[in-house]
């Protein structure tokens, strides 16, 4: 994985009320959203439907690309392999049995793993919309709303203040390896298998200790600087109720799809 | 299905092999998830303010911020795939448990909050599994076998190597039973398919963290000195 791969962030500036309502109303209505959404049981497809048309309008309102939104919403992809085998495994009526292997489908099985992955679908699109209308450095004010330990908080600013620091550095070295390591058509470069992980290795330890060198020196800039150990956070501005009203709303609309689904 | 699971293997060993993304567990699971990863938490900060005072937000920042880093850096293994670190028990093994579960913590946060790697509502069993279960086996293993780390170079490397071989084998297994407890993935299926890659997997998080332990040792053997704050 290239250095963009691993620390493309995902928000796109826009101008819509999506991207001006605030974190800390954003991210626990995206959580417990999703929440609802993992709730609806296997085959309820009238809930799961009712319950797209808000992100389907989420997506209008947030002026995003339709097509940036789905496509970034296929992230989850690859992990759908882990569901798959569900669909052979759950006894129920065969529907269809694959041939040379004999193993069949069965209808139980293929409504479970359909609800698995239109669940799986939905939740993704939530994430998505959160992070693409949330700059990153909003989305990390969402967690101290959520009441987490001080100190957790603060390492969570410190890392994403010093991600990309330390990235290129670690990016640096990828590129003087690779520097080292010419290859010629036909032949590969390198050692064995444990030579080269040995290399990775050294990088990571070297990477190790430059990082430590470089915490060192932050933590004492910051002493410096009058830090006694206590994190510091700029004071929150007052929550807008419209912002709010709209999220219970939201969440409401959730609870009772569930409650109708289930009477 | 063996050929689905050979191409879920290689998508396995190439990208985010345990983050599970929203939808695959249970609300059950997610829920327990959360309480354990809560209490871990809890317990680990308590631990590290007292081990580590003021410098911890600083130290524990730049640690995470290498984790990340650490993870981008891979090497070709066979057939297109790639081994690369998860780094779990590389940092306990360096800065001891309780710091470890802090910023693996942040590292498998992050991870879900920004760049969509794991689910939201999955990210309690998503920092279980490679936070803290990680952290907690990686240094256990790694001190049960003390004796022969510090004996000879030899021993140090395999001390490292399964400590955080060991240490991937249990976050696949705690994945599998996850996913089959979510009713996701059934029993016979999940754990022989991910125990089996992870083992591979772990072949490679072995040599990294042995050899990137060989060179903090032979460099600056003062930081490996942070696990232990009892002994300076």
């Amino acid at each position: 994985m290239t250095l963009a791969a691993v620390f493309v962030e995902h928000y796109r500036h826009a101008e819509s009320v999506l991207h001006r309502a605030d974190a800390r109303v954003k991210l626990p209505t995206a959580v417990l959203y999703i929440l609802a959404i993992s709730l609806a049981r296997p085959g309820a497809w009238l809930t799961l439907g009712f319950l797209a048309v808000p992100i389907a309008a989420g997506i209008g309102l947030s002026r995003l690309p339709v097509t940036g939104v789905l496509g970034r919403s296929m992230l989850a992809l690859p992990f759908v392999l882990a569901a798959v085998p569900i669909a052979f495994t759950t006894p129920g009526t065969p529907l269809v049995v694959v041939p040379l292997v004999g193993w069949d489908v069965s209808d139980a099985g293929l409504v479970r793993l359909g609800s698995i992955l239109v669940e799986s679908w939905l939740s993704v699109l939530v994430g998505v919309l959160l992070t693409s209308t949330t700059p990153p450095s909003e989305l990390l004010r969402g967690l101290r709303a959520l009441r987490l330990p001080r100190l957790l908080v603060a390492t969570v600013f410190f890392t994403y203040r010093y991600l990309h620091v330390v990235g290129a550095e670690g990016a640096r070295m990828i590129t003087a390896r690779d520097l080292r390591s010419a290859e010629w058509p036909g032949q590969r470069s390198g050692g064995s298998i444990r030579w080269r992980a040995r290399v990775v290795g050294h990088m990571a330890g070297s990477l190790f200790t430059r990082s430590m060198d470089r915490g060192e020196r932050i933590y004492a800039a910051m002493q410096a600087r009058g830090y006694d150990g206590e994190p510091r956070f700029l004071a929150n501005p007052p929550l807008r109720t419209l912002e709010v009203v709209a999220a219970g709303a939201l969440l409401t609309f959730a609870v009772a799809l569930h409650l109708v689904e289930r009477l | 299905m063996a050929l689905a699971y050979q191409s879920a293997a290689v998508g396995l060993v190439e990208g985010p092999a345990l983050h599970i993304p929203d939808g695959f567990v249970s609300v059950p699971v997610a829920l327990v998830g959360y309480v354990l990863t809560a209490g871990a938490i809890a317990l680990a900060v308590r631990m590290t303010n007292r081990q580590l005072d003021e410098r911890a937000v600083p130290l524990m920042g730049v640690t995470a911020a290498f984790i990340f880093a650490a993870q981008m850096m891979n090497f070709p293994v066979a057939g297109g795939t790639s081994g690369h670190l998860l780094g779990g028990a590389l940092a306990a093994i360096l800065l001891g448990p309780w710091a470890a579960i802090i910023v693996m913590t942040a590292v498998v946060g992050l991870q879900a909050l920004l760049f969509q790697d794991g689910g939201l509502l999955a990210m309690g069993v998503n920092i279980l599994n490679m936070g803290v279960i990680t952290a907690l086996v990686g240094y256990a293993v790694h001190e049960a076998l003390g004796p022969v780390a510090r004996s000879s170079t030899t021993g140090a490397a395999l001390a490292g190597f399964a400590a955080a071989w060991l240490s991937v084998e249990a976050a696949a297994i705690a994945t599998s039973a996850q996913l089959w407890l979510s009713g996701t993935s059934a029993p016979g299926v999940v754990f022989p398919a991910m125990v089996g890659v992870h083992a591979l997997i772990g072949i490679g998080e072995g040599l990294i963290t042995a050899a990137a332990l060989a060179f903090v040792r032979s460099t600056r053997p003062d930081l490996l000195r942070l696990a232990r704050p009892a002994m300076n």
